[in-house]
């Protein structure tokens, strides 16, 4: 069906603008972020054509010498932990989700959706006043039980998707052969998962380092998470433009590979109505 | 469904999954249930984050919600943001989706370039765009200037710092609208599509009549998760506007927060959140629902 009559071509033409018009929109934020962490301090705020060889590492250096790391780490520490944890908890659980005959699934469903859905200042406000009283302000122990709120109704959710999609009748048949329960699920339903796994643990991992909310009440300056810390760069008077490009080029960039990854199983993972 | 061999009782492997579930159920029960239990409680109370309480305990926080100019003003500018970014998100994730799809050899960079915007964290992009809307600053004014154009500056009035956190949300997730819309095409299958022209459809019509029908369950289900999500907008208010100019831009949840963080009154942010709760669990029963429905 290719026909190339003018009006056709007229239209590619169309689509072809919009595209690019879209590309840019896309593009000019990334590429702005990236110019920005390179430009000398004293020129940032001319324009880019009238200093174009203002370049300098200076940003990344000092970014380097702060207590930007730190945070990173935290924010890895933090992340990692609580997944890992909402991942042994909730792996099981998908799996019996997907495949018991259990009733009150639907309130199941109903609840996960809630709880990560609900707004994070319902949660953070008696969490807060929890912490304050137990001493679990500024920990890792605090921080991390805290995420679990974000992780484990995300990756029960995922799991129970993804363990939907494997056929009842291969764990049947494992338990057929003689199998318990538990080698059904270690030996054959979880490695048939495993990519819905990869991607639950991903997108746990991610919601946990986005997280600016829940950081930013209950952490001071130990085991500050990067989201908050990159406010330090800025204060009552000035804005440290050059580093917080280049502390918001260290936010993504170590995600970016896990969003490539994960990019297919995102749409499975999060509403297994609509298949990828 | 075929009628099942029963490999041992039934009831035995029902056991083994109760099992499974139990740790997850636990742990939801203390990393979730306590707390939202906790807010309830002292949605009802009086406490204050200084003064403490006097455990009084009543409606008055809700009473006094129902009055509350400051909340309705929140209010609006929480449903401005949510439709307009919804609107602008789907609307631009599904032009791009239905692009990439015309798109021969699946051109897989273009899908990565487009979503690169959803791998920065939310922070992040309001830094940004906080950067480009900061006259002095931004290259849009820049690059304006050198025609004489002088762009206003968006920040100052309540229109334009609604609009800038509306391109920042926009923004960065587009592309989660773009994939699930994506998915969904990809998943129609092409000959529908010739059996259209066969009986004699024009390219426009087979789109609206039997592309876009098959689309609908993919935009429910974007516009439901982003419309959600816009509830909770914080950390672009939070660094692009600090809820001014005024509180002209003061969401719901960040609404929220000030009262109990900013001005201790722990007790009205709670019965804030709590009303923000009960809309979103009503909205994630019809997403429950609609789940339920396309997967069954």
């Amino acid at each position: 069906m290719i026909d190339n009559t003018s009006s056709f071509r007229v239209k590619k033409a169309f689509g072809v603008t919009i595209m690019l018009v879209l590309l840019f929109f896309a593009a000019l934020p990334t590429v702005w972020v990236l110019i920005m962490s390179f430009r000398e301090q004293a020129e940032i705020f001319e324009p880019i054509w009238e200093s174009p060889l203002a370049v300098t590492l200076d940003n990344y250096r000092g970014i380097a010498r702060s207590d930007f790391p730190k945070a990173l780490l935290n924010s890895f520490i933090c992340a990692g932990s609580s997944t890992l944890l909402a991942m042994i908890v909730g792996v099981p659980a998908g799996f019996a989700l997907a495949k018991s005959r259990l009733s009150g699934k639907f309130y199941a469903s109903w609840l996960l959706l809630l709880l990560r859905m609900a707004p994070p200042v319902g949660f953070v406000i008696p969490l807060f006043l929890l912490y304050v009283n137990a001493g679990l302000i500024d920990t890792y122990f605090g921080l991390i039980v805290a995420y679990m709120t974000l992780t484990l109704p995300l990756i029960v959710w995922s799991m129970w998707n993804s363990f939907a999609q494997v056929p009842d009748e291969l764990i049947e048949a494992a338990i057929m052969d003689g199998a318990t329960l538990g080698k059904a699920f270690l030996q054959v339903a979880l490695p048939a998962a495993r990519p819905g796994a990869v991607a639950a643990a991903i997108l746990g991992f991610l919601i946990v380092w986005n997280d600016f909310f829940y950081a930013l009440i209950i952490t001071r300056s130990s085991t500050v998470t990067a989201p908050v810390a990159v406010m330090n760069f800025i204060s009552y008077d000035s804005v440290d433009w050059g580093s917080i490009a280049v502390a918001s080029i260290a936010l993504t960039l170590p995600i970016l590979p896990l969003m490539v990854i994960a990019n297919r199983y995102i749409v499975q993972s999060l509403s297994g109505a609509v298949k990828g | 469904m075929t009628s099942k061999p029963q490999p041992r009782a039934t009831a035995e492997l029902e056991r083994g999954y109760r099992n499974m579930l139990l740790p997850a159920v636990f742990a939801v029960g203390i990393f979730a249930i306590v707390p939202l239990a906790g807010m309830l409680a002292l949605s009802f109370s009086d406490y204050h984050l200084i003064r403490g309480t006097n455990w009084d305990f009543g409606f008055k926080n809700f009473v006094r919600l129902v009055s509350d100019k400051r909340l309705m003003g929140s209010v609006y500018a929480m449903s401005v943001l949510s439709f307009f970014g919804v609107l602008t998100q789907v609307l631009i994730g599904a032009a791009i989706a239905v692009g990439l799809s015309k798109i021969v050899g699946k051109w897989r960079l273009g899908r990565v370039l487009f979503l690169l915007p959803y791998a920065v964290p939310h922070v992040a992009v309001a830094l940004i765009w906080l950067s480009l809307f900061t006259p002095t600053l931004s290259p849009i004014n820049a690059f304006f200037d050198l025609f004489g154009i002088t762009v206003p500056s968006f920040l100052t009035t309540q229109n334009g710092a609604l609009f800038a956190i509306v391109m920042a949300d926009t923004w960065t997730n587009f592309p989660f609208a773009m994939l699930i819309i994506l998915a969904a095409l990809q998943g129609i299958s092409p000959d529908l599509d010739e059996a259209a022209a066969l009986d004699g459809a024009t390219r426009v019509q087979s789109f609206f009549y039997v592309t876009l029908p098959l689309l609908i369950p993919a935009f429910l289900m974007v516009t439901l998760f982003r419309f959600i999500d816009s509830l909770k907008h914080f950390p672009m208010i939070f660094v692009m506007t600090k809820g001014g100019p005024g509180r002209s831009t003061q969401a719901t949840n960040y609404y929220a927060y000030i009262q109990t963080f900013q001005n201790s009154n722990v007790a009205y942010g709670a019965a804030i959140a709590v009303t923000l709760f009960i809309v979103a669990a009503i909205i994630s029963f019809y997403v429950a629902r609609l789940n339920q429905r396309i997967t069954s």
